[in-house]
């Protein structure tokens, strides 16, 4: 047990004292443009959270982001992964520039993809210009459908190459037996990849499912530096609502409170997925 | 497998493998060319992918900005339409790479110190709240990073250490340490529980059995977790842009927004910006690949 201690003195320090300050200060109606009152007001912050529309907006965008960004990721990924497992020239290095993505700096994602959607100098319009596809240029970011996937889109560039290399070692594991008992039964490569594959993934797509919506479900920096929430409310997400309600309008009270529920359900939501994906193991 | 299937096999293979290739690179690609193209080529239609007169004036401006102060009045003087601008703010990249990698070393450093004697106990000591640790450790993970900074902003506040890259090694170290935690013990386990035994029943400590034993076979994963502490706070954005105000902290994530955000600035000259931010630790994870994967594996094939 002493052994453990430190990193537990740890993480209640810098983990759960602020998620505990975070609950308490969610109980006061602070507002830092009027210092001096701060009145105790029980769940009354809670309650106005629920009663306003723009968080209803924003779980609204935050859902469909999240399961953009997981699906598509875990798609890809699958992609890459299967490609990564056969046996070809080149496999080795292109594993190696997989790791470029995962290593790029979000903020960096940010301005590239903000750079390449660029109305117009951006290389989206430039490319879509030359192979014919557009007529004249696009405002990418500027149409309210488009944006949440497009920054969906930035978040899969960088988040795939950890779900990829997640399913190939999982994959990998995978005994060889069965694919051979499989081709004796006379199954397909359909039906093999089917019935023998994507069960031996399970594990590998839990860790993927759990870690790219927790990832997801709170994700702020590409929102900070792509669409700062807009146009309109179309990329108006729970996280971009704490950051606004606390330290645009500093009512850290009802900042403090969606912030307790954003932690609340993204933990319900992982214990959730644990016990859907992991069970009968 | 006959001629034919093998012919199908190796061009699925090769159109898959290029077109996950340019998805990749591609956008990578148009960053690094962007950053050393004039900016008037850069805003000029049709849209050119490979840069005419490549030059590296971003990058000296950036290195070397001693020599290449650039005040309002210098861009007065240039011509306005070319837009050729490089912010005076960019003699603050050097020291904010500084800034960074101060407290991406001392992050990495501390996870290790502090996770080790953790993932060792949950691994091999049978503890009677050994599951009710691990469970607290990885549900820390579950807090948004945006719940940790309005609390964390106020508590260095109250310390007084806004705007101190000590603030910021204490607060990267909530977000990275479940991670360090997790990937040891996964490790930790894999290794053959025949070897510490015999260390115990020789008279060793648990603390000599974590020296002698689990610290040179574990090196791959601590290697691992080393490395992704680094990166994740090379990367880490809202919690710096909370906690930091100057130089005296500001990280590379933050003074990179300052340029997006800044109108003026040319859009050559914020991917050079980029292009300094991404090269450290693309070249760290390219030349450490063997232990993320190994790392990572022991841990995804158990789950």
């Amino acid at each position: 047990m002493l052994l453990v201690l430190p990193v537990m003195a740890v993480l209640a320090i810098v983990a759960v004292y602020p998620i505990v300050h975070s609950f308490y200060t969610s109980l006061y109606d602070i507002v830092l443009t009027r210092p001096h009152r701060a009145p105790f007001v029980g769940l009354a912050n809670y309650i106005a959270v629920f009663d306003d529309a723009r968080f209803w907006v924003a779980v609204r965008r935050t859902t469909v982001y999240t399961i953009v960004s997981v699906v598509g990721t875990a798609g890809l990924a699958l992609v890459f992964a299967l490609l990564l497992n056969e046996v070809f020239p080149g496999r080795r290095l292109l594993s190696i520039i997989l790791l470029i993505p995962w290593a790029t700096p979000s903020i960096v994602n940010g301005l590239m993809w903000k750079w390449i959607y660029d109305p117009s100098y951006g290389s989206l319009n430039g490319l879509l210009d030359r192979l014919g596809l557009i007529d004249r240029y696009q405002l990418w970011l500027a149409d309210p459908d488009m944006t949440l996937l497009l920054v969906a889109q930035a978040a899969i560039w960088k988040q795939m190459p950890l779900a990829a290399i997640l399913l190939l070692v999982t994959m990998k594991a995978i005994p060889d037996d069965l694919y051979r008992a499989a081709k004796v039964d006379g199954a397909t490569v359909l039906q093999r990849f089917l019935h023998v594959t994507i069960p031996g993934l399970r594990s590998g797509f839990l860790l993927v499912f759990v870690y790219e919506t927790m990832i997801s479900i709170r994700h702020f920096d590409l929102f900070a530096i792509m669409t700062q929430g807009g146009p309109g409310d179309a990329t108006f997400t729970v996280s971009w609502m704490i950051y606004t309600e606390t330290f645009n309008s500093l009512r850290f009270g009802t900042g403090s409170a969606i912030a307790f529920i954003l932690s609340m359900a993204t933990f319900a939501l992982s214990y959730a997925l644990i016990r859907l994906l992991g069970k009968d193991r | 497998m006959p001629a034919a299937g093998r012919l199908i096999r190796a061009a699925v293979i090769a159109t898959t493998a290029l077109l996950l290739l340019g998805y990749v690179l591609g956008p990578i690609y148009w960053v690094f060319s962007s950053s050393v193209t004039a900016e008037s080529a850069l805003v000029s239609k049709p849209i050119r992918f490979v840069p005419d007169a490549p030059s590296l004036r971003n990058f000296r401006a950036i290195f070397l900005y001693a020599e290449e102060k650039v005040t309002y009045d210098t861009r007065r003087q240039s011509d306005p339409s070319a837009g050729e601008f490089v912010p005076s703010a960019a003699q603050n990249l050097m020291p904010a790479m500084m800034n960074s990698l101060y407290v991406g070393v001392w992050v990495a450093a501390l996870n290790v110190i502090f996770s080790l004697t953790a993932a060792y106990a949950i691994a091999r000591i049978r503890f009677r709240a050994r599951n009710a640790a691990l469970f607290a450790i990885l549900t820390t993970r579950v807090i948004p990073d945006i719940a940790l900074a309005v609390p964390l902003f106020l508590v260095m506040r109250n310390l007084g250490l806004i705007d101190t890259r000590e603030a910021l090694i204490v607060t990267y170290l909530a977000v990275t340490l479940p991670f360090t935690v997790f990937i040891l013990i996964n490790y930790f386990e894999s290794i053959p529980s025949d070897l510490d035994r015999a260390a115990r029943i020789d008279g060793c400590t648990h603390l000599q059995v974590l020296w002698h034993v689990f610290l040179p076979l574990g090196m791959p994963a601590i290697v691992a977790s080393l490395l992704f502490a680094f990166l994740s706070s090379w990367n880490e954005f809202v919690l710096a842009l909370m906690t930091t105000k100057t130089m005296a902290a500001q990280t590379l994530p933050i003074v990179i927004s300052g340029f997006v955000f800044d109108f003026t600035t040319s859009f050559s000259f914020i991917n050079a910006a980029g292009v300094v931010a991404i090269v450290p630790p693309v070249v760290l994870a390219i030349a450490f690949e063997r232990y993320i994967v190994g790392g990572l594996s022991a841990g995804a094939v158990k789950g």
